[in-house]
């Protein structure tokens, strides 16, 4: 049984974690819950010994435990299986699972790779991963390398399993295939702690949840007893809305951007659509359907191999992401934001305003105007209601939220015509995702924007958009219109797309 | 839109303290570091004015020392420039060298015999054409800068002994060798050191407050974010290399004019000093951060050393290697130190702040 008791942990301008409690028996899958910055992958580092907590104790099976390193963890026989994936990526299957138990020949030092390759063999089929174990590590789905990762766990008799938000890389085929995997650990007398923010993900296949917010210990409930609005309740403390957030007033005489059959190898088949001012044109299709690929050929980044664009009625060829941005009018919010979207080590201000920097420049000392400056990154911080203590604060100390908000934020200053909104709510919780599909919502209704909507998450989809696309194999498939109209319930909608995919 | 979230404290707060400090939103951190700079700097000061028979105080000491300054600030400046955008720069000193050159062909009497005012921006430009030449190669064929540098190196230097011969050019005109020996009248502050304090001046300005600079940054701190928000990467990877290029033969020429000769040679072994005095002066090593006052106080105390080896410790000026070394490292170490101090003290600032509660952010 793994237990924390009176835990506090603090960043800089964050207390991560305040006076929390909990408890984790063997045989039970314990989701812990909560917002982005609620606390939980600070409460997994400090169980797996990668932060030191500032108060509190951590016993295992009733002794009081000190993780220095890593290390210390792994060998208590506590295994974490990370959201971002770390493998070696040159190495085989095999040599990933066994690494902390190479297998020699006697007391050579020598690998005994017979062995190895073996005993992996074994684990992977416990895993159901049917690969050969001598496969390379990189050329493995995500969700192949994170069965991987718990094959290793196996290996090393893990007796606690964390998973931190197993399943944000996996498709919903490969979500299911690791359930079954889970609940057999389960019985198997593992401890099992699910990070998720998924709510349904959750009441389908844990026992017990254990609820963080801001910090602190909500609550710990069975599941059994639970509805998805207590739940929901218990996290962002008031009820969470499913509706669509209100018709949209398309304006189909003016067309802001159309593509004509658009093809580039493996990443666009023979791909056409419109979008118009103040539309939500959603984007919707698994990891891989050609969404982001359009979407990168669209703002310059690739070049199509035939078809053509349209901007405002009149053809253009788009050189660059500079052409598309400031000559176009197209901007694009990236998926990734911490690798793409954002200068982690700059400020908030600076990130915000890196758009329109040539737009506010003095014109005859060439100097950029710091008071404009300023201003344009309160505007936008304030409209998106960041939480920071500063302007000057720098966006890694940020939470995953408030990153996104001022990953977005970027490009609402930049003032485009045409939006391109990549997933903006992965990693997010629920009340800041919230406020971003208000936020997108508004830019089409309001701000008189042509939105695309790029996303895999369907509730966010049908909530947001005026009409949707449907990707598959780098091609439209379908198409829906008036996703707005009140009449249409969710579950019309939902099937649709179904029919489209299936 | 609607409710104005009050959760900022106003950004006149967090200003800047000096204005030619520069890094993209590390304002605070670069200017602590750069006192420990300053304060190391009157350290060795104090070190070399206390040890008897000392003739530091001197105007002709300080006279030379701050030529050598001048020298191994422009030189970490045209370092700086390629480690801003994520790259660096091998072949800097043989830039030095092959401009000193071509500034030897036009100066001396025994060749083109131009005057200064002509052969010094043929020079600038010289340099400009290899810094370029590093850009374009880096860029187009997607070559890391260490490979390409590397190369150009070899090249430029070849260049240089082909067409010099190994030949020193000394019939300067006299003009040329008054400023790098000039001082101001009274002040005894050399005119070669203002030269390059003003040109770090503007160089603080173009990365604090233009555009260009700012994307630079941008380039170095992220260079995938750096496009997709719209700025050309390749364009400023270009543009940094000819300013570095440009800084190179800017070096060299102070370096001439001081020495009254044009010698082939020069900048044989000053890759290694370009990279010591911009790495202490705080340049970071990945790109998108740079501080001007730093490099100066960089080549301050790099030149401290290297004068207190030689002067003081009458040990020959090779051995000054060995503590220029030890002194990148003390510099690193120091920082990182530096560093876990300052996430220290932003996590009990964090403490004592605002805690996030639930009901503070209201939604529209």
């Amino acid at each position: 049984m793994l237990e924390l008791r009176s835990i506090s942990k603090n960043f800089p301008g964050i207390k991560a974690l305040d006076n929390v409690s909990l408890r984790f028996e063997p045989g039970e899958i314990h989701a812990l819950m909560g917002e982005n910055g609620a606390g939980k992958s600070t409460a997994m580092k400090i169980i797996s010994g990668i932060y030191q907590p500032d108060a509190g104790e951590i016993y295992w099976d009733g002794k009081r435990l000190s993780f220095h390193t890593y290390r210390d963890s792994i060998n208590a026989g506590i295994y974490i299986v990370y959201q971002e994936i770390q493998v070696i990526p040159e190495s085989s299957i095999a040599e990933n699972i066994m690494l902390d138990k190479m297998i020699t020949l006697g007391k050579s030092g020598i690998v005994d790779w017979q062995a190895i390759n073996e005993t992996a063999a074994r684990y992977m089929r416990m895993v159901g991963l049917d690969l050969p174990p001598t496969a390379v590590m990189k050329h493995l789905s995500a969700a192949h390398k994170q069965l991987a990762q718990i094959a290793k766990a196996l290996a090393a008799n893990a007796k606690a399993l964390l998973l931190d938000e197993p399943t944000s890389s996996l498709t919903q085929h490969e979500a299911d295939n690791l359930f079954p995997i889970l609940r057999e650990l389960k019985n198997a007398g593992v401890t099992i702690i699910f990070v998720s923010h998924k709510i349904e993900e959750v009441m389908g296949l844990c026992d017990k949840v254990s609820v963080l917010r801001d910090g602190a210990h909500v609550g710990t409930r069975l599941v059994s007893q639970l509805t998805k609005d207590d739940l929901i309740r218990m996290m962002i403390g008031r009820e969470c809305n499913d509706e669509h957030l209100g018709k949209l007033d398309v304006n189909r005489e003016r067309e802001m951007l159309r593509v004509e059959h658009i093809t580039r190898a493996d990443k666009a088949h023979d791909v056409g659509f419109a979008v118009y001012e103040g539309e939500v044109l959603g984007f919707y299709g698994l990891v891989g359907a050609g969404r982001t690929e359009l979407a990168r050929i669209i703002i310059g980044q690739d070049r199509p191999d035939s078809g053509t664009i349209y901007v405002r009625g009149e053809p253009v060829r788009i050189h660059s992401i500079s052409d598309s941005l400031y000559h176009h009018r197209i901007g694009y919010v990236t998926e990734n934001r911490k690798e793409e979207g954002l200068f982690l080590q700059s400020s908030i201000q600076t990130n915000i305003t890196i758009t329109i920097w040539q737009y506010i420049v003095n014109r005859l000392t060439r100097s950029i105007s710091s008071v404009k400056e300023t201003k344009a990154a309160q505007d936008m911080a304030t409209a998106l209601q960041v939480k920071a203590t500063s302007l000057q604060q720098r966006v890694e100390d940020l939470s995953g939220g408030n990153q996104q908000k001022v990953s977005i934020g970027k490009w609402l200053a930049a003032d485009c015509d045409v939006l391109i909104i990549d997933e903006p709510t992965v990693g997010v919780d629920v009340g800041a995702k919230e406020q971003i599909h208000r936020l997108i919502w508004d830019l089409a209704r309001k701000q008189r924007k042509a939105v695309i909507l790029i996303s895999s998450d369907m509730r966010e989809i049908i909530r947001v958009s005026s009409r949707i696309l449907v990707f598959k194999d780098q091609r439209i498939v379908g198409e829906l219109a008036d996703v707005d109209d009140p009449i249409k319930t969710y579950d019309e909608i939902s099937t649709a797309i179904g029919r489209y995919l299936a | 839109m609607e409710k104005k979230v009050v959760d900022m404290e106003p950004a006149a707060e967090a200003k800047q303290p000096s204005g030619k400090k520069v890094a993209a939103g590390k304002g605070e951190l670069v200017s602590g570091r750069t006192l420990g700079l300053v304060m190391s700097a009157a350290i060795l000061v104090a070190v070399l004015t206390l040890t008897p028979k000392s003739t530091f105080l001197s105007t002709d000491t300080m006279a030379f020392i701050s030529n050598y300054v001048a020298f191994w600030a422009m030189l970490a400046l045209a370092q700086a420039m390629c480690l801003v955008v994520g790259g660096m720069n091998l072949s800097v000193g043989a830039i030095c060298s092959i401009t000193t050159v071509v500034l030897g062909l036009c100066l001396d009497s025994r060749y083109l015999g131009l005057s200064g005012c002509i052969a010094v921006p043929i020079m600038m430009l010289a340099g400009c054409v290899a810094g370029w030449i590093n850009g374009l190669l880096i860029v187009k064929l997607k070559i890391n800068s260490f490979i390409v540098t590397l190369s150009t190196m070899f090249v430029y230097m070849g260049l240089r002994s082909g067409i010099s011969g190994g030949d020193s050019y000394n019939r300067l005109p006299q003009s040329f060798k008054t400023i790098g020996n000039g001082t101001v009248a009274g002040l005894g502050v050399p005119y070669l050191i203002l030269v390059v304090v003003a040109v770090l001046a503007v160089m603080a300005f173009v990365f604090n407050r233009t555009v260009f600079g700012r994307r630079l940054l941008a380039t170095g701190g992220n260079a995938e974010a750096a496009k997709l928000s719209g700025v050309d990467t390749d364009k400023m990877t270009v543009w940094a290399n000819v300013l570095s290029g440009l800084f190179a033969a800017l070096a060299a020429a102070l370096y001439a004019s001081y020495m009254g000769v044009a010698t082939p040679g020069t900048g044989d072994d000053w890759v290694i000093i370009s990279f010591a005095v911009a790495i202490i002066g705080g340049t970071g090593l990945s790109g998108g951060l740079v501080s001007m006052t730093g490099i100066l106080m960089g080549g301050v105390i790099v030149q401290l050393i290297k004068y207190g080896i030689v002067q003081v410790m009458k040990s020959s000026d090779y051995y000054a290697n060995c503590f220029l070394g030890a002194s990148i490292l003390l510099a690193i170490v120091v920082d990182r130190v530096r560093e876990t101090y300052d996430e220290k003290a932003r996590s009990s600032a964090g403490r004592a702040g605002r805690k996030t509660g639930p009901g503070q952010d209201t939604g529209p």
